[in-house]
This record gives C-alpha cells, structure tokens and sequence, in this order.
C-alpha cells in the first residue's frame, strides 16, 4: 500500500515537472510576450526596460529563472504577478479556490443525483416515453454550451423577469463567501449550480443508461433472474452497480478538471471570480507566475482526483481488489 | 496613451443613430453644490482589475480615473466637464509656479495645512521623495515623461541611489520647491498633473506597492484592493477641499469597484440598479436596444484620439511611398465609420492630431477632392501610385487585435488592398499581445490597426511619440513608432517645435499643424476615424461629467 502511494506521488512529481516546464518554454517562445516589456509599461523607455529586466532576473539564463520561479513558488512561497507586481500568486489563488469549490462541489452533487436518476429511469423504461423524453433532454443538455445556457439562465433570472414574484430573489451576480453570508451564499450559487450540472447530468444519464442496458446483456444478470429476484432487485443491486464505474471515473476526472478551473465558463458568466476566470485572466495578459501556479494546481487536482477514483473503485467493484 | 489605456477599446458595430443626440446635451450640466447629494455609496463594475494600486506604477485607464480623486500632484487638471478639463490648475502647489531661466526653472509654493489621509502633514520632504520614488520605482514615464529634469540620467541608470540632485529641492523654511530642468519644457505642467506625478508620503516604500494602498491627499482614500474581487474607496477622513477645481469633494461616501462577470451582466446590473456605472463598452447588440429602451441611461463624448493603421516603412510593400500614398488614397473613411458603429460614434479624419487636440488644421489631401475635409476615396489615383510604386501583387498581412471592431476593419483593408492589386490577408491576434506584437520590428509586421488616446492635450504626444525617431527602438517590444519612420528632417523640427512651445506657444501650434501636414505626406499611418465615448449608467447617477482628460468624472456624480 506504501509502495502504491508513493509511486503515485512519484508520478505526481513528474507529471506536474513536465507541466511546468512546457508551460514556461511555450511562455518564452510566444512572440512580443517579452515580460520586461510588458512590466515596464506601455511606451517605456528602454532604460526603464533594461532596469525591470534586470530587477526581475528576465536578464538571467532561462533554466536559472525556471529554477528561481519554482523556488519562489514553492519554497519562499513569495512569487508576484507580472501584471501586478504587488500581488502575491498563493494567496491569490488560495482565496479563489472557496469560489470555485463551492461551485463545483454543489454542482456535483446535482449532477450525480440528476444523472443517476435520469439513467436508471431511461433505463427501466427503456423505448417508452419516459427514456425518449429524458434522452431527448439529456441530449439537448450536451448540445448546448454551458456559456449560452447561462447567458439565458441570467437573461431570465437578472434581466427579463428579475422583477417579477419568480426570481426577485435572486442576488446580484457574483460571489458571496460561505462564511460570511450562507443564505445569501446558498441564493447566489443556485443558478450557477443548476447550469453547471445540466450539461453534465445529460452526460451521465446518457452513459448511466447505456451502460445499464448492455449489462442486462450479461450473465449474471441472468442468473439473479432465474433465481427468481424482482426487476427492480436486478436493476438496482446488480445492473446498476457494475454500470455505475465508468460514471465513478468519469466523475472523478471531471471533478478534478472542474475544481483546477475547468469552470471558467460558468465562473466568468455568473461573475464567480473562481480559480477557472483566474486562469483566464492570467493568460489573457501574459502573467506568467499566474499562468503557471494555476496550471499546476489545476493538474494537481486532476492527479489526486485519480488517485481517489482509483481507491473507489475498488470499494464498488469487488472483481477489482483481485488484481 | 494607446489601446488599453484608453478608457475604451470601446468597440461597438452597430447603434441606432438617435443614441449620440441624446446625451450631449446632458454631458456638460453645472454641478450644483446641494448638500442633499452628498453621501450614498457608488457601485462600478469591470470585468477585470487592471495591476498595481501604486499610481507611480499603474498606467491605465481604468485606475487613472481614481487616482485623480485619491492622490494630487503639484498641478491638475481642471476636473471639470468639456473644453475646461484640459486646462491645468495649481492643485498641491497653492499657485502656478514662477518659471525662471529661460523655462527651465519651476518654483512652486506648498500649500500648507494639507493632510494626507494617514493624518501625516504633507511638507517638502514628500514632494522632493515622490519625485526620486517615480524612477526609484521605475515609472513606465520615468524615461519619457521626467528625463527632462536635471539628475534624471543618473536615477535612470542606477534607480536605486536617485536623488535628482539639483533637479527637484525643497525648502522647509520657505515651503517652496524647486525644479531644474535640462531644457524648456512646454508640457511639463502637463506632466506633473497625471498621476504618475503623484505625491505621496516620504515614507512610503521603494518598490512597487501592488495592493497596498499608499497614502494620498485626495478627498477618497483607498480601503481594500484585492485584484479578484473589489477595490474600496472611501472618503479621506482629513480632507478639506482647497480647490474645487483641482481637488472637489467628492459627492458619494464610498466608491466600490467590483471585478468580474461579462459585459451582459454589467448591463444587467445597472439596468436593475444594482450598479451605477460599467467600464467595459456596452456590447453592441445591447447598445442598439439601449437606445431605444433607455436613452436617457446613455452619454456619448467626443475623445482625442485616433483609429489608425501604421505602415511599415522599412519593409515591402510599403517602404514605397506610392504604396503608402495609394493606399491612403483608396480607404473609404465613411465605410471604417459604419463598421465602427455609425456617425454617431464616430467621424472620418485625414490627420494625424485629432480634431479637438490644440494644432489641428483641417486639411486633407488623401481624397478625391482635396481641401480641408475627407469626402470620397480616390481610387484611380491609388491604382495610379500602386502601378509606378512596382509593389502590386505582393503579399501584404493586415495585423489586427481579436475584437470585433479591430477584425472589422481589418477585414475593410483586406478588400481595400485586393481591389489594388495586392495579395491580402488579415491576421487577428489578442488584443493582450497585439499591441506589443505590432511594435517589434522582430515580427516583420506591414500592416496592423490599432489606436491611440492622448496622455496629456499636446501635439507631440500623437506626433513627435507616434512617428518621431526617439520612439523606434528595432528588436524592442516597446517601440511604439509601429511605422519605423525616421525622417530626419521632421524629427528636428518635431524637436524644434516642443521647445518653441515654451517661448511662443501660438506659433509652436501652427508648426505643429504644418509638421502634422509634412508627415502625412510621407504617408507612414493611414488615419482612419476619431471614436467617441459611450457610458451606460444607472437611473440613480447624477451630474455625470466627461473630462477630455481622464473620462467620467466619478467624484462628481452623485448618487442620491
């Protein structure tokens, strides 16, 4: 067990190395992202220039500034923006992360029970109205991008009824911390939540189906027939249970993406200043400190993420725990 | 000053026309000084913060608007709407200063009495300290704005020892402070009244001060900035209004700034009252409808500055002066208008200095039918030049920013230099890159359309900074002479020119209308339109006022 965590970790090192160090090659190797310049500022003199260059170490082979942004990042933990040369990076993306947890968190947990429900429903009522209805509403929930859903969702809620006895309730955009105000915070994230989780309850009613289906093709499901078990014993305790592990997958690798930014969509359209509309902003001008703490701690998540899904598997699925 | 330094890439395509008529009349109402209207909290909205709160460091637009209500120099501008907000006061200094052999002595007094808003006095101390903190900081003006004043070639070689000895003194016993320059300087005045000339306590520190508010004398104060949420202004406990030209007391208790959202939901959220003012331009589906829905939420305000597209004049096609002068020749400055959203947000110019920028002459020669005005393109003339120039049929890649507007209009000159024969494309690139992308000689750009708002009212910030020879540094990302135009000739009288400004300014503004005529002979930009400036805001929000300057006047609005 020892051996298998530290292999992980291992991984996890080198996974994110890697990461880091493309990420800082493609940062140089983009053309007039000269940091010196962009610092300076607009229409600086050159002896300004050659002054931040060198106050910034920009001046300095580029393996010696990688060096020195990693130990600045994770040793001193005192690494400042580019774009603003005050504002310290770990701080900043620790104060985003509540933002973009809360929204993901409680977006998952619609999202689970949406799918879940949706799948096993379209299941058992496999080709009548019901599965039609709801795999016509799950596919429309793909089809359409979570941005415009939630310009329409706030063009409803902010603008065209926000008056009216419906949504007169809904906060101004934005994000309020859990901690400071919980009924406002939970009023606020509503509509963030259930934008977030359609799309995603449409993917996993529609895998949870299939899913379920094919197993009915197998034979163990055979079997717990002709011992005699109820449709609803086999759909629930044995169909169910084998088709739910690539959504467990799925759900982890979609967890961990969404919570390292994968998000910025709906951040940045319900004014969640989250660490998805960070990244964003980061790369939008060139801050490179930005850039890069937000990408490594993206793929942070996405790493642990694994690891997590790894373990759950094995408690769903005994057949797992052999190998 | 360029793109996103203005208050706007304001960028809108298409708008009923009704919506500029309104709101000039309303733009330049007196302010009355009603007691009722003091107070309330005033609530801004941008998509984004824009970097350090340090205003010896932060060259934006969307922050300078604050500083000018948080922190004085010795000089400002006149906060007030219209013409007036070109004019320079005494702000900190209780008078325009005495200037003395031959312009290149500024003696100013202090006015005394004033507090900064930790309660410290301001004295001498802190002037002479601001003025060495701009190159201890390493100012993005302090080689371009200060490098007049005498020990400035020092503090820009080695910041860190700066003292401007010689340069900037101070006399605690007289209250007066002194300041050497090298040569005349016709804008100094100009210089000292942005924020970068700000003055702030002696003690503050030496290095970028990022979320840290420093201290000032305005009559808001900085409380909180964190760049992924909001920034915080409220009322400077020890203020006390000296001037209500350079410094009024402003009307709202608090100003709160939040960042994030799209510009949707900025409209949403001052239609439904719940914030007063957006900084981002008004999308323009939006725009159109706003018009008509809420008219009287809408101000338009004419701006100096300019859309432009700079030619490289040291690489083909056009380091033919034929090939530029065609293509001048050939663009249809009412057709850029429509694609910039209509006459009401925009009018056609041929010149280098905007309409409303002292120097200007109406004169065009770029169009069928030369005189003062631009009326029509020419385009057997252009087809003319391009046939002696030997260019036609060569590649030519028009380099734009990625918003709809600067595509547009790239897209306009794609046809434009097809119809002359050449092989076009447009490249579009984020507008957080173009602008430093166009610059660099590295990239080997021919074309590319970009724009350029003034700093302070004078001519040389368009001419003698756009197309003067000190701006082209080849190789450099900041080199912001995109042309790459050297003439020698101009360059001296461009020179000539800033310092007659100190001596005779009325015959310095006529050189500079005539240096503005020469250079477009030689053709290095192709001047396309003068945008204007469009605010939505909330039902609530009074007494709005548009400076040239620094845009609306948010300490003079009021809120109840």
């Amino acid at each position: 067990m020892l051996a298998a965590i530290l292999s992980r970790l291992l991984r996890m090192v080198v996974v994110m190395f890697g990461i880091s160090v493309i990420t800082f090659l493609i940062f140089f190797a983009t053309p007039s992202s000269d940091p010196a310049a962009r610092i300076a500022g607009r229409n600086a003199a050159q002896e300004t220039i050659e002054a931040v260059r060198k106050d910034f170490g920009l001046d300095r082979p580029l393996y010696v500034q990688y060096g020195l942004m990693m130990q600045r990042l994770f040793i001193s933990q005192d690494l400042t923006s580019f774009a603003n040369r005050g504002q310290k990076i770990i701080p900043t993306v620790m104060a985003a992360a509540p933002a973009t947890l809360s929204l993901v968190s409680g977006a998952a947990v619609l999202w689970m029970l949406g799918g879940i429900v949706t799948g096993i429903t379209a299941a058992a009522f496999r080709g009548r109205w019901p599965d039609k209805l709801l795999m016509g509403i799950s596919m429309m929930a793909v089809a359409m991008p979570v941005f415009w859903v939630g310009e329409m969702v706030n063009l409803v809620t902010q603008n065209r009824l926000h008056d009216t006895w419906a949504f007169s309730w809904v906060p101004a955009l934005g994000y309020t911390p859990f901690s400071e105000n919980p009924g406002l915070w939970f009023r606020s994230m509503v509509f963030p939540w259930l934008t977030l989780a359609f799309l995603y309850i449409g993917f996993y009613g529609r895998m949870l189906r299939t899913g379920i289906i094919e197993t009915y093709q197998e034979d163990f499901i055979r079997t717990a027939r002709a011992k005699g078990l109820t449709g609803r014993k086999v759909l629930l305790k044995h169909a169910t249970r084998s088709a739910i592990i690539p959504i467990v997958i799925m759900f982890g690798m979609d967890f961990g993406v969404l919570v390292g930014g994968a998000a910025v969509l709906t951040e940045v359209v319900f004014g969640i200043n989250g660490v998805g509309r960070l990244t964003y902003q980061a790369l939008k001008v060139l801050d490179l400190p930005m850039i890069m703490a937000t990408v490594l701690y993206a793929s942070f998540f996405v790493v642990i993420a694994n690891a997590v899904v790894d373990l759950l598997c094995l408690l769903i699925d005994p057949r797992m725990r052999r190998a | 000053m360029s793109e996103s330094l203005s208050l706007t890439t304001r960028m809108r395509s298409r708008i009923l026309c009704g919506v500029a008529a309104l709101a000039l009349g309303t733009a330049l109402q007196p302010a009355f000084a009603e007691d009722a209207h003091y107070g309330g909290t005033m609530k801004l909205v941008a998509v984004a913060s824009e970097g350090t709160l340090d205003p010896h460091i932060n060259y934006t637009a969307k922050y300078w608007p604050l500083f000018i209500w948080t922190h004085d120099g010795l000089m400002a501008f006149k906060k007030a709407g219209g013409a007036a907000s070109a004019e320079v006061v005494p702000d900190l200094a209780e008078e325009a200063p005495v200037i003395s052999n031959d312009g290149k002595t500024y003696t100013f007094k202090l006015r005394q009495g004033i507090k900064f808003s930790n309660g410290k006095d301001l004295t001498v101390e802190d002037v002479v300290a601001s003025f060495q903190r701009i190159f201890k900081v390493s100012s993005p003006t302090s080689g371009s704005f200060y490098n007049g004043i005498v020990g400035a070639d020092k503090c820009l070689a080695d910041a860190a020892t700066c003292t401007l000895e010689g340069g900037v003194t101070g006399d605690a016993a007289t209250n007066t402070i002194t300041i050497n320059l090298t040569a005349p300087d016709a804008e100094f005045l100009y210089k000292l009244a942005v924020p970068h000339a700000a003055i702030v306590p002696a003690d503050t520190v030496t290095k970028d001060a990022g979320n840290e508010p420093i201290p000032g004398t305005g009559t808001y104060a900085f409380e909180s900035y964190d760049p992924n949420a909001s920034l915080i202004m409220v009322r400077n406990p020890y203020f006390q209004e000296w001037s209500a030209e350079a410094q009024p007391k402003g009307y709202a208790d608090r100003i709160e700034y939040t960042f994030g959202g799209t510009e949707e939901a900025a409209v949403n959220a001052i239609l439904n009252g719940q914030a007063d003012f957006m900084y981002e331009p008004v999308p323009s589906d939006r725009l159109a409808e706003l018009s008509v829905s809420n008219p009287d939420q809408l101000r338009v305000s004419p701006q100096v500055a300019w859309w432009y597209a700079p030619m490289n004049v040291n690489i083909a096609p056009f380091n033919s002066l034929e090939a530029r002068q065609a293509l001048n020749y050939a663009v249809d400055r009412d057709a850029l208008v429509s694609v910039f959203g209509g006459p009401a947000l925009a009018s056609p110019v041929c010149t280098i200095l905007p309409p409303d920028m002292p120097g200007h002459v109406d004169r065009c020669d770029y169009t069928a039918d030369p005189g003062e005005f631009w009326s029509a393109p020419d385009m057997d003339k252009a087809l003319e030049l391009v046939e002696a120039s030997g260019t036609r049929g060569q590649k030519v890649t028009v380099v734009t920013d990625d918003s709809v507007t600067s595509r547009g209009v790239g897209t306009y000159l794609q046809t434009v230099l097809t119809d002359l024969g050449y092989d076009a494309t447009v490249q579009s690139i984020s507008g957080d890159i173009q602008f430093t992308y166009i610059q660099n000689t590295n990239n080997n750009v021919q074309i590319s359309v970009t724009q350029w708002y003034q700093d302070y009212p004078a001519p040389s910030n368009f001419l003698n900074v756009l197309f003067g020879c000190d701006s082209f540094t080849p190789g450099s990302d900041s080199s912001v002479n995109m042309s790459g135009i050297c003439d020698k000739g101009l360059d001296d009288r461009m020179k000539a020119a800033m310092a007659l400004g100190s001596t005779d300014p009325e015959a310095a503004l006529k050189e500079w209308g005539d240096i503005d005529y020469d250079m477009m002979k030689l053709s290095p930009a192709i001047p396309m339109f003068t945008p204007k400036d469009v605010d939505l805001i909330s039902a609530r929000l009074g007494n709005y006022e548009f400076s040239s300057q620094f845009h609306w006047l948010v300490g003079k609005s009021w809120v109840q």
